[in-house]
């Protein structure tokens, strides 16, 4: 078990694309952490920079405070889990596992007994007995999945990296797989950083999420955290679905402003002043009792267990979102180019400044 | 017309679809016999296959179109006119294979045009008979004959394009077997095995043999040697000159070997290369070089990189990764490399004809042409030479198929 440490990580390739700028990110021991973030912003290459199949341009990593920076890949006891699982195709699953203890050398070097007993550890763990002796291609996705997490774990890791992993399975496969890779955690312990671009995972696997756009580090904080208390308008808008209302508007005496629209400000922002992004999520906007916004349906989305309003209001799109309550439907018969009155200044917004 | 059904419109029968298609191609065989016939200058028979060529043009322009329109009044006589005019042919022609080949392409699509024309749904059709009841039933009959008629054209075709590339062989095998120097006569007239006796128990053919082993096999070492790492920098690496490179490799390609012929011999006579195997390995596997780091490239650029990234991260070195990961997962390529370079070098002949003035040095194809002297061919012994020389490559053929089909990298990556 280890810890992973950041400094100013910057990464620069040769065609001025900047991947990484200037990260700082530290990860305590044990500790599942997800990078989270849209497609090419930089959390890949995070990953890549600290399994050394990249070079940094800037910065430092650090594994146990020790730096890294110029330590070959396989000097610096990282397993790694591709998006593509990587299985070499011409070698069978017991030889694809016990490869990586082969090549290790001097000090580290494994005898015969320990490749076969590891072997054998991560056959139960995987339960993968039954395809020791085949090849990769005769393989499941399932199972090549668990070949790849296996491959990565015998050679007891300080860190643990997976990139994507669960991307190549089906829906349901998916689900499973989630589960079985938080179990392993708790299992093996391993410091693990966890490379997705899809929130769900990122919720249910992370002690912590880091959130990334454009090779910056946007917030770091546990899950439901960054939900609630998301750090700026980028991670209110990319954790939750259907994604977080956020209105432009000025604050001023208490009172929320944005082009036609205008309603009090809950009481915990009613200091603010001046310019912002007003922040509610769909399923906090209430709807019915006490609303003080007048807005036009424009769609209504009948999911069964809850309803999602597509509303304008004065130039504002905004979506609310009503469970199901007794009735058979959760909108309660309502249709579009009616009106509904809803109220924004719920306990739970916030508001950032841009 | 208006009244018709759709099955009424659609329908025309498979027979009268494969002779439309199947008649002008009868048209153009006889054309290529007719031809034949007339080179080899034979009278008589020229002229009755240019008949039924004229015949089978006009057959093809009276076949019905299911409109009972007057042209189809013909269609049958003609037929029968070609029918005849085949059957005359094949009593009156030589009972040759070939002259029995070449009548039944007259009496075949006739008889067939006759019979379809007569009988059946077809027949009915033909005549303008086709009711709403005919076509459906018709239709439903095409379904089931259509395929047939298929399978059957499809094979013809296919027996007609082996017979090409087979005649050829056949034909040298007669001259090999058949006793005395001499080309032509009939095959298969009498059988000795004396040319092959006296071409293995000739010194030069084992002298000539080995020095293309020698040859050969070189090649293939050195071509690989070069191919292969060349091959994976410029799949892997980038660096300056990487594609203007590719291109060179691909223009060398591009020159026909004549060009290069007077400068391979200045260089090689500087060198003091001449009627060496060693020169001749050289200017080979530089022939090869181009063919080989493509086909390379090719595959490594197959193996995914996340592969190797893998290796790195398993704790092997770059070179490592290569050869217990990239280069066993190429094999396949490095066997139609290898066998690429030893069929060039096995089989080149102009190379090895100019840089090679002494017997002892001679190649197999350079000593094979100097069994035909001016004087005095050795049509004999030269066939049954052939026949040994090309066992080996026939032989590499059937071996390296298997690695071709070998499918390594298939499910390494993805789902």
């Amino acid at each position: 078990m280890s810890e992973v440490e950041f400094i100013g990580a910057t990464k620069r390739y040769d065609d001025g694309t900047l991947a990484l700028d200037s990260l700082d990110l530290k990860v305590e021991e044990g500790e599942f952490l997800v990078l989270l973030g849209p497609s090419g912003c930089g959390k890949s290459t995070a990953l890549r920079v600290l399994a050394g199949l990249e070079d940094i341009t800037g910065g430092e990593v650090r594994i146990d405070g020790g730096k890294v920076n110029d330590l070959p890949p396989g000097a610096r006891g990282i397993g790694m889990v591709f998006q593509s699982y990587a299985l070499y195709p011409h070698m069978t699953v017991r030889e694809n596992l016990a490869f990586g203890l082969r090549r290790a050398r001097g000090r580290d070097k494994v005898g015969e007994a320990e490749i076969s007993s590891r072997v054998d550890d991560a056959t139960e763990m995987l339960d993968l007995r039954a395809v020791l002796g085949k090849k990769p291609r005769e393989l499941s996705g399932g199972q090549r999945q668990r070949v790849a997490i296996g491959r990565a774990l015998v050679r007891r890791p300080r860190v643990l990296l997976m990139d994507e992993p669960l991307s190549n399975l089906d829906a349901k496969l998916r689900n499973r797989m989630r589960y079985e890779l938080r179990r392993l955690h708790e299992l093996h312990g391993t410091t693990t950083l966890y490379v997705t671009h899809d929130q769900v995972e990122a919720m249910t696997l992370a002690d912590r999420i880091a959130i990334i756009a454009d090779g910056r580090l946007q917030q770091h904080a546990k899950p439901l955290e960054a939900y609630h208390r998301p750090a700026n308008s980028f991670v209110a808008s990319f954790l939750g679905t259907p994604a977080m209302n956020l209105i432009e508007g000025v604050a001023k005496d208490g009172v929320f402003s944005a082009g036609g629209l205008s309603f009090a400000l809950p009481e915990h922002l009613s200091d603010w002043h001046g310019p912002g992004i007003y922040g509610v999520r769909p399923e906090d906007v209430g709807i019915g009792d006490g609303g003080d916004v007048r807005c036009i349906i424009g769609g209504v989305e009948r999911l069964g267990s809850n309803a999602i309003y597509h509303l304008e209001a004065g130039g504002n799109r905004i979506s609310a979102v009503q469970r199901r309550s007794g009735g058979a439907d959760a909108s309660n018969g309502r249709s579009e180019n009616e009106t509904l009155d809803v109220k924004l200044a719920v306990p739970m917004a916030v508001l950032f400044k841009e | 017309m208006s009244t018709r059904t759709l099955a009424e419109r659609w329908y025309v029968p498979a027979e009268i679809g494969a002779l439309r298609v199947w008649l002008p191609f009868a048209t153009l065989v006889n054309l290529v016999i007719a031809g034949g016939e007339l080179l080899r200058g034979e009278g008589g028979s020229p002229r009755i296959v240019l008949t039924g060529i004229v015949l089978l043009v006009l057959l093809r322009w009276c076949l019905p179109d299911g409109e009972g329109g007057r042209r189809r009044q013909f269609a049958r006589p003609v037929g029968l006119a070609i029918l005849l005019l085949g059957g005359y042919s094949l009593i009156h022609g030589q009972p040759t294979p070939f002259e029995i080949w070449a009548s039944s392409w007259l009496i075949v699509p006739s008889a067939l045009a006759l019979y379809w024309l007569s009988t059946g749904l077809s027949g009915k059709w033909s005549v303008g008979n086709a009711d709403n009841g005919v076509s459906e039933l018709g239709l439903a009959r095409n379904r089931l004959i259509a395929p047939r008629l298929e399978k059957f054209a499809l094979h013809t075709f296919l027996i007609h394009t082996v017979g090409l590339i087979v005649v050829p062989v056949v034909w040298i095998l007669d001259v090999a077997v058949s006793p005395g120097n001499i080309l032509g006569g009939a095959i298969g007239d009498a059988f000795t095995l004396e040319h092959f006796r006296t071409v293995l128990g000739g010194e030069n053919f084992w002298l000539w043999t080995r020095n293309s082993i020698v040859v050969a096999i070189g090649t293939t070492i050195v071509g690989l040697l070069l191919a292969i790492p060349a091959g994976y920098a410029f799949s892997r690496y980038n660096f300056s000159g990487r594609k203007g490179a590719m291109l060179v490799f691909m223009l060398i390609q591009m020159f026909p070997g004549i060009v290069i012929l007077v400068p391979y011999f200045m260089v090689m006579k500087t060198l003091g290369l001449l009627n060496t195997s060693i020169g001749l390995i050289i200017a080979y596997s530089v022939t090869a070089l181009p063919f080989c780091v493509w086909m390379l490239k090719g595959f490594f650029d197959a193996v995914p990189r996340a592969l190797e990234e893998a290796a790195l991260l398993d704790g092997c070195t770059q070179v490592e990764v290569f050869f217990r990961i990239v280069l066993p997962l190429s094999l396949p390529a490095v066997a139609i490399t290898a066998l690429f370079s030893f069929l060039t070098a096995w089989n080149e002949f102009l190379l090895a004809l100019v840089f090679n003035t002494s017997n002892d040095a001679y190649t197999l194809p350079v000593g094979l042409s100097s069994m035909i002297p001016a004087t005095g061919q050795q049509w004999g012994d030269f066939a049954a030479a052939s026949l040994v020389v090309s066992i080996p490559v026939v032989v590499l053929f059937v071996l390296f198929q298997k690695a071709l089909i070998q499918g390594l990298s298939a499910g390494s990556v993805k789902g």
